[in-house]
Order: C-alpha cells, then sequence, then structure tokens
C-alpha cells in the first residue's frame, strides 16, 4: 500500500525523472536486440531495423505505462482541465456569463454568512476568547404585546445584575478563573481639552481589562485598590480614538484631567483599538465600578442591591467548561432571586460570548436572507442548467466524434463536469471576492449609525471558512449544472445523427426550469417590493410627518440637576427654540423616544379589586401632534394650562378609545393611569411602529408638565427649513440656556425612524439585489432556450413558410412559446410570493390593501422581461429565407 | 525467428513469468525477457510494450523492486529483484497455476 504510494506519488511529482529512467531502459531494451542478432551473424543496419520492428512504437510502450504508473486519473484530470480552459476560451460570452452568473450568486450568500458570522459567531479580539462567557440573569415578564392579562404569555428575556449580587457570584465561584463587571453603554457626557461630547462608555470593575488579557496603549489600567471605595478614586481609561481626536495621542493626556458627568476624573491609561468594547457601540471611556453613580444616573444609589445594571463576563478556569460553569452559577444565585415578582431577576443563564447582535430579531433576519441567498443559486443552477443544455447542441458533432473514437459516456460526462467545475471555481472566488464589496457596501450603508445617532462598530470580516463555504457552494452548484447537459449530450451522441434530427422535441428546452426560475423572480420581486414599500411607509409617514422634523435629547439628569431646576431649564429651551424663524413648533416626550414610549398600567373607574391593563405610554408636551401632523379626532392637544395646578388630563388614541369605550364615549370620560385618575380631553389617530405582525397598541398620552419629577426630555421640533442644517442652530441655541447641559442624540426624524427598521432596509437591499439578479436571469435563460429552439428549427421553419406561413405567425409561435412558460411560472410566483410575505410580516409596515399592486406589477415585469428576450430570437426566425433554410438541410 | 509458433498470454500470466524469471537472480528489463523466451525454447515472447509496464505495475504492487547498476556489458540499467511479498505471490501464483492447467488439462483429455 505504502510502496504503491510512494510509486504513484513520485511518478506524479518526479515525472521527469521517470520519464527519463524509463526511455533509458528502453533504449537499453533496444541494444541488447541489436546485439542478439549481430551476433547471430546479421549485418548491423539490418539488425537494428528489425530490433526496432520487433519492439513497436516507443510512445505506445511509453503511453501504456503510464497507466501501468497509475497516474490516469490524474493526467486525465488534466486534460479535461487543459480541455476546459480551451473550450472556455472558444465560447468566451458563454463561459462569461456563467462565471459571473455563479459570482453574482454566490457572492450574495458569501455577504449573508458574513453577516452571520459577525452577528452571531465571532469571538471578542482578546486573549483566548474561547474561554469567556457571559453570565446575565433571567427574567420573566409579561409579553408586551398581550392586552389583558389573562392572554399574556410570559416572556423570558436576559437582565443585568446589581453591585452586591455581581460581588456575591464573583467572590464564591469556583468554575470559573476570575468574574468581571461592565456596564458597557453608559451615556457619559465628557468634556476635555476643549471638547465636549456626550459619548459612550463603560463602567467596568478593575479586573475587567486583565481577565481579557488586554493591555495599554500609554498609561495603565485600574489597580484593585482603585475600585474598592465608592466614589473614592476618579481615574479613567479613554480609548485611542479618543486619545488621538481630543489629544492627538500626546503622551501628556496620561494625568490630564477629563470631566464626565460633572465630575472630574484623571487619565490614567488609553486602551488599544482592537478591542473596543463588547456591544456594537465602541467604548471612548472606562471608568470603575465603585464610580457607578456617576456613570448612572437612573438609581437613587448605584451601587445599592436594588439597581440592576452591570452585566457579567468571565473567564472558565482551567479544564473547566461551559457546561460546568452553567452547572455551577445557579446555585450560587442571591436568595432574594428565589421569590423574584415578574420582571425581576429570578436565575442565572451562562452563555458563550460570540458575536455582536443585540437584536433579538436578526437570526430571523438572516435566517431568511440565507433561505433567499440559498434559492438564489438554486435560481441560477436552473439558468445555467438550462443554458449549457442549449449550448451542449451546439457540442454534439464534438460529442459524436470523440464517442466514436472510443471514449466512454462516463469520459465524457466527466469532461463536462470539469469544465463546470472550472466555471464553477473560478466563479465562486470571484464571488468570495465580490462579496467583500457589498459587505462593505452593506456595513456602510446600514452598520455605521445607530437609531439615535451613535456611531457603530461592526467588523465584518470574511473567515477563511466562509471563503471555503463559498468556494464549495459554487463547486457544488457547477455539478448540478453539469448534470443535464451532460446526460443530454451522451443521449443525443449516443442516437444516430439522422434519427436526432427526427426526433428533436419541438417543445422548448428546459421549460420546467425556465418556469421555475420566473417563478423565483415574481416571489423575489414582490417580497423586494412589499419591504421597500413599507420601508418607505415608516419613514415617509402614515400618521405622521416625520420630514423637517429635527430630534434632539436634553439630559440634565447626567449633571444630577433636581427636578425644579431640570424643568425650569427645558421650559427655557423651548421657548427659545419656538421664537426663531426657521422653527415652526417644537414639543417633546418624557418617556423613551419621540413616536415610541414606555408602558403603564391603566384601568377604568369602575373595574373592581386589581384589574388593569397595560397599555404604551408617554408623557408629551403642548403641540405634541401638531409638530408631527398626527390628526386629533376629537377634543384638544395638551396646552400651556395643563400643569400642576391644573386638573390630571391624558390623550388616547383611536384604538384604546375603541376598546375601553365601545359606545364611543371616551372623550371627558376618566381613567386611571398608574392609579392616578385622568380626565380623557382628547383622541388622536393612531401612532404605529409596529409592523404587521404585531396588534394594533392602545395609547395613552399624559402631559409632561404634569409630572413634577420629570428631568430629561426628547425634542421634537418642526422647521420650515432642511432639518439637518439646521441641527447645528439649534444646539446653539440651547447652549445659550444653559452651556452645561448635554445635548445628545442630535438627529432628523427620518433618519431615527430609518436606523429603528435597519431589519427591513438591511432585507431591502438584499432582496432587491437577488430579485434584480433572478429577473436578469430569467431574462437570459429564456432568450438562451429560445434562440436555441430557433436554431433547431431552422428548417422546420423554413418548410413551413416554403407551404405558406406567414412570417407574423412564426413570430407569435415563438414568442407564444416563450410567454406560456414565463407567465406560467409568473402566474406560480405570485402564489409562492403570497407564502413567501408571510415570512416576513414582521418586517412589513403599513396595511396590506394595496400589496395586490405589487403582486401584479411583479407578474407583470418578469413577463415583460420575458417577452423582450423573445424578440431577439423571434426576429430571426421570422428572417428566415426558406430557400436557405432548406439547403441546410 | 518469425516461425515461433505464437501463444497469446492469458491475463496475468505474464506476470506471473516475469516473478518466475527473477526467482532466481535480480535481472535487468531486457534480461527478464530474453530468459523467458529461452526457457520456453521460443515458444514465449514478452514484447517490450507489455514488458515494463508489467514491470512498473509489479514494481507499484511491491512485488519487485528496482534498483540501478550495472549490465554484462557494462552499461548503467536498472535491474529488479524479488521482494519478500513477491516471493510469496509466485509460490500461490504458481499454485494456482499448476492446479488451473492440471484441471484444465484433465478437462481436455476426457475423452
Amino acid at each position: 500500500m505504502l510502496a504503491d504510494l510512494r510509486h504513484r506519488l513520485r511518478a506524479i511529482f518526479r515525472r521527469d525523472a521517470v520519464e527519463r529512467e524509463l526511455a533509458e531502459e528502453l533504449a537499453l531494451h533496444l541494444e541488447h536486440e541489436i546485439d542478439t542478432r549481430v551476433a547471430a551473424g546479421l549485418p548491423r543496419a539490418e539488425a537494428v531495423r528489425q530490433a526496432r520492428l520487433a519492439l513497436g512504437g516507443i510512445d505506445q510502450i511509453t503511453e501504456a505505462h503510464r497507466d501501468a504508473r497509475g497516474i490516469g486519473l490524474i493526467e486525465t484530470v488534466m486534460q479535461d482541465v487543459r480541455y476546459g480552459v480551451r473550450t472556455m476560451r472558444r465560447a468566451p460570452v458563454f463561459s462569461l456569463t456563467a462565471v459571473v452568473t455563479i459570482a453574482l450568486s454566490t457572492a450574495a450568500l458569501a455577504t449573508v454568512l458574513t453577516l452571520a458570522h459577525t452577528l452571531f459567531v465571532r469571538r471578542l479580539p482578546v486573549k483566548r476568547p474561547e474561554e469567556l462567557v457571559a453570565v446575565a440573569a433571567t427574567r420573566v415578564r409579561w409579553n408586551p404585546e398581550a392586552v389583558a392579562p389573562r392572554d399574556a404569555a410570559r416572556l423570558q428575556i436576559l437582565g443585568p445584575v446589581s453591585y452586591p449580587d455581581y460581588v456575591a457570584f464573583r467572590d464564591r465561584v469556583t468554575t470559573l478563573n476570575g468574574l468581571a463587571a461592565h456596564y458597557p453603554t453608559a451615556p457619559l457626557f465628557a468634556s476635555a481639552n476643549g471638547n465636549v461630547k456626550e459619548i459612550n462608555g463603560a463602567v467596568v470593575s478593575a479586573n475587567f481589562f486583565t481577565l481579557l488579557g488586554l493591555e495599554p496603549i500609554a498609561g495603565r489600567f485600574f489597580h484593585p485598590s482603585e475600585d474598592a471605595v465608592p466614589d473614592r478614586d476618579r481615574v479613567a481609561v479613554i480609548s485611542s480614538n479618543l486619545w488621538r481626536t481630543w489629544f492627538g495621542s500626546s503622551p501628556q493626556a496620561i494625568g490630564s484631567p477629563l470631566r464626565i458627568n460633572s465630575v472630574d476624573f484623571t487619565i490614567v491609561g488609553v486602551a488599544s483599538s482592537d478591542f473596543v468594547g463588547t456591544t456594537p457601540l465602541p467604548i471612548e471611556v472606562y471608568i470603575p465600578t465603585m464610580m457607578l453613580r456617576t456613570g448612572y444616573r437612573w438609581c437613587d444609589d448605584a451601587l445599592a442591591a436594588d439597581c440592576t445594571v452591570l452585566q457579567l463576563i468571565g473567564r472558565l478556569a482551567p479544564g473547566r467548561t461551559l457546561a460546568d460553569a452553567a452547572a455551577e452559577l445557579p446555585t450560587l444565585m442571591p436568595e432574594s432571586w428565589r421569590h423574584a415578582r415578574a420582571g425581576e431577576n429570578s436565575g442565572v443563564a451562562t452563555t458563550a460570548v460570540r458575536g455582536l447582535s443585540d437584536d433579538d430579531t436578526e437570526p430571523r433576519l438572516v435566517t431568511i436572507l440565507t433561505g433567499i441567498a440559498i434559492v438564489l443559486l438554486a435560481v441560477c443552477c436552473a439558468n445555467l442548467g438550462g443554458l449549457s443544455t442549449a449550448q451542449s447542441a451546439a457540442r454534439r458533432t464534438e460529442v459524436s466524434i470523440r464517442l466514436s473514437l472510443g471514449a466512454g459516456a462516463r469520459r465524457i460526462v466527466r469532461q463536462l463536469a470539469t469544465e463546470w467545475l472550472l466555471l464553477g471555481a473560478i466563479g465562486g472566488i470571484a464571488g468570495a471576492v465580490l462579496s467583500r464589496v457589498l459587505t462593505g457596501m452593506l456595513a456602510q450603508s446600514f452598520f455605521t449609525m445607530d437609531d439615535e445617532g451613535h456611531p457603530l462598530r461592526y467588523v465584518f470580516a470574511q473567515t477563511p471558512t466562509i471563503v471555503t463555504l463559498t468556494i464549495g457552494a459554487a463547486l457544488g452548484a457547477a455539478l448540478v449544472i453539469s448534470i443535464s447537459p451532460a446526460f443530454a449530450v451522451v443521449r443525443r451522441a449516443r442516437a444516430s445523427d439522422a434519427s436526432v434530427r427526427s426526433t428533436a422535441s419541438r417543445r422548448l428546452a428546459g421549460r420546467w426550469l425556465l418556469a421555475a426560475q420566473a417563478m423565483a423572480a415574481v416571489a423575489m420581486v414582490v417580497v423586494a417590493a412589499l419591504l421597500a414599500a413599507s420601508a418607505h411607509t415608516m419613514v415617509g409617514g402614515r400618521n405622521y410627518d416625520p420630514s423637517h422634523v429635527a430630534l434632539m435629547r436634553l439630559r440634565p439628569r447626567l449633571l444630577k440637576y433636581p427636578p425644579d431646576r431640570a424643568q425650569q431649564f427645558q421650559r427655557n429651551v423651548v421657548q427659545r427654540l419656538a421664537m426663531l424663524p426657521s422653527v415652526a413648533s417644537v414639543s417633546m416626550v418624557g418617556v423613551g423616544g419621540v413616536l415610541d414610549g414606555g408602558w403603564a398600567p391603566i384601568a377604568l373607574p369602575a373595574w373592581t379589586g386589581d384589574r388593569q391593563v397595560r397599555a404604551r405610554y408617554n408623557e408629551i408636551g403642548p403641540s405634541y401632534f401638531a409638530t408631527l401632523r398626527t390628526p386629533l379626532l376629537s377634543g384638544r392637544e395638551f396646552d400651556a394650562g395643563d400643569s400642576l395646578r391644573s386638573p390630571r388630563v391624558a390623550i388616547v388614541n383611536e384604538t384604546l378609545a375603541a376598546r375601553l369605550w365601545p359606545d364611543g364615549r371616551a372623550l371627558g370620560a376618566t381613567l386611571l393611569v398608574n392609579t392616578t385618575p385622568h380626565r380623557i380631553v382628547g383622541i388622536v389617530e393612531d401612532i404605529s411602529l409596529g409592523s404587521r405582525a404585531s396588534l394594533p397598541e392602545s395609547w395613552i398620552y399624559t402631559p409632561f408638565w404634569q409630572n413634577p419629577a420629570q428631568v430629561d426630555s426628547r425634542l421634537a421640533i418642526r422647521l420650515n427649513a432642511e432639518p439637518a442644517a439646521m441641527l447645528p442652530v439649534l444646539a446653539r441655541e440651547v447652549n445659550r440656556v444653559d452651556p452645561d447641559v448635554p445635548i445628545a442624540e442630535m438627529i432628523t426624524l427620518p433618519m431615527r425612524l430609518a436606523g429603528l427598521i435597519r431589519p427591513v432596509r438591511v432585507a431591502v437591499a438584499f432582496v432587491g439585489y437577488t430579485a434584480a439578479l433572478a429577473v436578469l436571469l430569467t431574462g437570459i435563460g429564456l432568450f438562451g432556450a429560445l434562440s436555441f429552439t430557433v436554431a433547431r428549427r431552422t428548417s422546420e421553419i423554413g418548410i413551413r413558410m416554403a407551404l405558406g406561413a406567414a412570417r407574423a405567425r412564426i413570430v407569435r409561435a415563438i414568442v407564444g412559446d416563450g410567454l406560456v412558460v414565463v407567465g406560467g411560472g409568473a402566474v406560480a410566483g405570485v402564489a409562492l410570493a403570497a407564502a413567501a410575505t408571510r415570512l416576513v410580516t414582521h418586517l412589513l409596515y403599513g396595511p396590506a390593501a394595496a400589496d395586490w399592486l405589487y403582486y401584479a406589477a411583479a407578474a407583470m415585469l418578469v413577463v415583460l422581461v420575458g417577452l423582450a428576450a423573445c424578440i431577439v430570437p423571434a426576429r430571426r426566425a421570422a428572417g428566415v429565407e426558406p430557400v436557405v433554410a432548406l439547403r441546410c438541410e | 525467428m518469425a516461425d515461433a509458433p505464437k501463444i497469446d498470454l492469458p491475463q496475468g500470466t505474464l506476470d506471473l513469468l516475469i516473478l518466475k524469471a527473477l526467482a532466481l537472480e535480480p535481472q535487468h528489463g531486457w534480461a527478464i525477457s530474453d530468459r523467458i523466451q529461452q526457457i520456453s525454447k521460443d515458444a514465449l515472447r514478452v514484447q517490450q510494450g507489455s514488458l515494463y509496464p508489467a514491470l512498473h505495475r509489479l514494481e507499484r504492487k511491491g512485488w519487485i523492486k528496482a534498483e540501478w547498476g550495472a549490465s554484462d556489458n557494462n552499461r548503467r540499467a536498472k535491474f529488479y529483484a524479488l521482494t519478500r511479498s513477491g516471493k510469496k505471490q509466485l509460490e500461490t501464483q504458481a499454485g494456482a497455476w499448476r492446479a488451473l492447467t492440471a484441471a484444465v488439462a484433465l478437462l481436455l483429455d476426457t475423452p
């Protein structure tokens, strides 16, 4: 066995030496033969002649010898490859089409794989990232989508933990070689060296850096002693980005002051740019957990047991596995967690640290996109399979000759497969390269900024595995493609030439494949169009008009302003902004974002016991709906008269009004919001940011100025000018009121909405790409098949013309052939689209009433492309000269 | 020479003949064919076209091994020798051959 292998390898890799040795052997043999004959008395010349005759041709021997050496397979493969390259050169247009098609299809697959890898698989760029585990608390809460408690589904969600709970885990865990706490998305209002900005920071335990194995590029990280006493050690580590942009990478930055949320810190070190955090929001500043009260301003005491803000990351102890840690950590759970109420920490989840996904809809999105990429690859296979069946007809003579010269059918099939594998390999490599461009575009368009205008950092890196999978998929596709033409070639070649001509099918070759392509194309166009329409609906607005609305977030809370001072500031800002000539109106919300909000329990006074329902809720300033241009159905908006001194009032949306007062008497009724009675003064049309998959939401709005505890706000400012250009002017105006208060999330409302529906926009881009490709392929496929049919039927068409058939009739026949196939496929595609649309309901917004338009338009588009593909072949058929056609016969 | 009876060698026989020819001592290619021809009294002739492929096939199977050495007339020549598994193979094949020819002879001699 070993001898065999060594022999074969030598034969392959030392081919020259082996051939030389053989030649030497044969020469010696000849010499001996001659010597024998000379010894027998023949003259030398005659002896040479006879010896040569007796031996036969050297070449044949060498050939037979090569077979014996066992290099036949590799030699034939090399031959096939060389032959394949020649064939490609001979049909450059066809080969180019094939390579480009495979490249475009596999690029989509590679792109979605890269997306999936970055979002779900990629490890942190730190030392031995496979040892890291994320420890999170689990909470059970009511499903917010549910309307009433009895049909509420329980949802398990992951949550952060409090500092005392972190310490309890850290000090008792044995399966982990360290447990660090971090709050990776702290909005910090930072100023230093003349720069002022709200930046993303992280509050981390001192062991965070050592646990991850990070090294500072300047200065140092935190000493354990600096994370031991609350509020004492005001030290900060800055990112290399901040170091560069704020300090010009000067060494003097170390030791210089940095003001964070109005507390003075000292910079002690600079972190490397390799690791910028565990979330897509890059970290610009690190402060120790003992400074959590500065970094987190939503609890009275951020270090207390009731303030859950910290995430935990640990490193497995040597020899321990994730399962060990997952088994141990729940046993260390604080006693209070065992009798937790809904929404409180009640369990522990231990998971590997992978990916950057912070959105639980992303797995579904990526799954759908992967499915679409695979369908596209199938369309590519069907298309090229069909095209090459037609093309292979042109090679009938060649294959016949080879078969009659003794080539086996298997050999010819292998030859065809090799040609396709060659095309597939080139296409796959090109696809992987192209995918880098597509991924870059996707990242640039959708993954650089979040919906509040914060910069994001995703690293979309193509790994060797992805490249391998991509090329593998291309090769797999190539094999599938080669099956049908290979058998067609052999079958056709085996039949005698005459019989082939008589049995030539009059029907369109590969019509099922073509119809399938048309079907997939229609479905993809429908899905792409519906997604695009949804994105347009969201960003364009339905019962709101986002155009010309600017947003900004004012956070005096970061400076610990008491409510009265903060509210005075807010009042002054609104007044000042409203006086600007370019400002049409100004309003604000107190909970969550503009157009969005939180949740509140509501009840009718007549309800007994604890009966409540949860409704969407926000606290809004006067003329909020006027600013958003949301129509009031009845009653009034809040105005300056609704204050702390006036009765509590509320506005409900149409859905809530209809749910609680089916008789239509909502206006003037009383509703308990957080158990406080409010009189309903207005009914407003629904503003829904929910997709078609979600139920209509009940909304309740109360006045911003009737909440005495309000501190922060998000402003909505309607302008008479281009909002993006006005943002600096607005900021300057706010700074005039109070230069210390941080302004964050300055962005236009359309930008924010676009950020909110990132999954939809990603899907639009991706499905749009695949749909365009599918339509194009359908056209090309039909064109190829019809051209082939016309070429094959030239003589038949000639005869029919000679017998008096009108050219128009011939054209009709050809076009009819094509349209029947594409039309049938399009009809099936509409049905497929209806099914496919259900898979993306959660990405669709706005009413479905007008959807049929998109279905019709998609089917029409594909049929029109089909018609265009018919024109050239039909004209060629009509141009057939009977005499010429018959002479060909 | 042209009048020597021509016998078509059954498949696999050539391997046996080569192994047998090498049983005594290592030989180079021409000497192997010469030996087979001599011992069979010119009845069996091995064409160069089948000899060398067969030699390389046997070498690949590990039954013979090749070494370069000097021939009688002091030319560099490739000498083939039986390996241990080659010797075993020779015994097996010879036994099988004898059994086969005996059986065939028995069959043919039966009236």
